[in-house]
């Protein structure tokens, strides 16, 4: 008979189809930014006037409740788990209930956390729902494949760093999505260079960037600076992309782009 | 409150497994529930009977079964059940409950959290399994065609 893994992942799917459209921000590589182009992009597009949603599913280093000093409760009613707003985004994440708990969960039952945690959060009316992935490509990424393959608006934005090994390591999720017949949005290139004075210092060298979107036949969306006011912004509460001006720039037009790459669907 | 959620994705479940299966009604639907849901089964009953109206689900006589939880240790060989959870389950990992407030563990919602909010009670490992009580499943069905 059908088993709850079941029952909830059609709960779950359905719930995501209900959204307009969907932008799952992964990269293979860890550590290149993931969270903070997902928590950016998400409020770059609320900024825009879009109602977005921002579901953190990086079970074991959740990211987003920490980079947006998110304190709040999650509550819940008649229609299940109820997002935290902040900065007009609604924001859902295991971190919000795992706090500083180590999350030891394997195989199976992390598929299963997170189809219940997604079956039970309702978003209500949303233009836009953005998913931060972890690291790699494991159970939380294959769980998303699972469910945005067969959705008309959904696409992946793949961050990556202008080295060798991030290149590399990005190249195989890009192949996966491929493989898996996952929608490319494009690139991110993050940590791309800094600015002293009018000179562009690239610590992390050229490439990966443009390379992976020639040979992957996307495009490179947007080149992000290193910008150490963005740990300054997340210590002080405020959100990191509004760090420098370049930055909020950048993310604005990385989000007009997002949006008008799906219109085009 | 998570009971809402459930009936409802029961309900389209079932409305999904009629329609595969070519029938028009359920004259019986058996539910199993995990006993760390602690499904409030009146709250449950009146969700499903109002989500079902309207649906080829509307009608159903439903059989509400609880499934006992059993943890047991990967580390000291420890087991125990839902009861002793109860006693160290730390009101920290909370949800509240609206309209009233009311602090509800996250377990109930996600029983698959098991491992980060809890630890054996005899060697303090989170490294346990969970063999059952944690899922909801519809154990036994009979349709009419
Ligand atoms: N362009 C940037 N300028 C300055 N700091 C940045 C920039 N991008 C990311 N960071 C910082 O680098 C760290 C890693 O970024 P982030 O957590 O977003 O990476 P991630 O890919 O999500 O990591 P993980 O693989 O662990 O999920 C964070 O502290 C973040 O604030
Ligand atoms: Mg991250």
């Amino acid at each position: 008979m059908s088993e709850m893994s079941d029952i909830l992942f059609e709960e779950a799917r359905r719930r995501l189809s209900q959204v307009r459209n969907i932008v799952a921000v992964t990269a293979g590589k860890g550590g290149v930014g993931k969270s903070f182009v997902s928590t950016s992009l998400a409020l770059a597009l609320a900024e825009r006037g879009k109602k977005v949603g921002l579901l953190d599913l990086d079970v074991h280093g959740s990211s987003v409740p920490i980079m947006l000093g998110l304190k709040e409760e999650v509550r819940a009613g008649k229609e299940g788990f109820r997002p935290v707003r902040k900065h007009n985004v609604e924001i859902m994440s295991i971190g919000l209930l795992t706090k500083d708990s180590p999350v030891l969960i394997k195989g199976k039952d992390k598929m299963d956390l997170i189809t219940s945690l997604v079956a039970l959060t309702s978003w209500g009316n949303l233009d836009y729902l953005v998913i931060d992935l972890p690291p790699g490509t494991g159970d939380e990424v294959l769980w998303v494949i699972r469910v945005i393959r067969n959705l008309r608006s959904a696409g992946a934005l793949v961050v990556t760093m202008p080295s060798m090994l991030s290149r590399s390591v990005v190249r195989k999720s890009l192949r996966l999505l491929v493989d898996e017949g996952i929608r490319i949005l494009g690139l991110v290139e993050n940590m791309s260079y800094f600015k002293c004075g009018k000179e562009e210092i690239r610590p992390f060298g050229y490439g990966s960037g443009e390379d992976l979107a020639k040979e992957f036949k996307t495009r490179l969306l947007v080149r992000l600076p290193i910008e150490p006011r963005v740990e300054k912004a997340m210590d002080e509460g405020y959100p990191p992309y509004l760090a420098s001006n370049e930055l909020k720039t950048t993310f604005s037009s990385l989000a007009a782009a997002v949006e008008s790459l799906l219109q085009k669907a | 409150m998570h009971e809402w959620s459930l009936a409802e994705a029961v309900i389209n479940s079932l409305i999904r497994l009629a329609e595969d299966r070519g029938a028009t009604a359920f004259e019986e639907v058996e539910i199993t529930h995990g006993e760390i849901m602690e499904l409030d089964t009146l709250v449950f009953r009146t969700a499903f009977r109002e989500l079902s109206k309207g649906t080829l689900v509307e009608g159903t006589r439903l059989v509400l079964k609880e499934e006992k939880a059993k943890f047991k240790c990967n580390n000291c060989g420890a087991e125990w059940d839902f009861e002793t959870v109860e006693k160290i389950l730390s009101e920290e990992f909370s949800v509240i409950e609206e309209p009233s407030g009311t602090k509800e563990s996250a377990l109930h919602f996600l029983p698959n959290l098991a491992p980060a909010l809890l630890k054996c009670p005899s060697c303090k490992s989170r490294d346990f399994d969970l063999a059952s009580g944690k899922g909801l499943r519809i154990s036994k069905v009979v349709m009419r065609t």
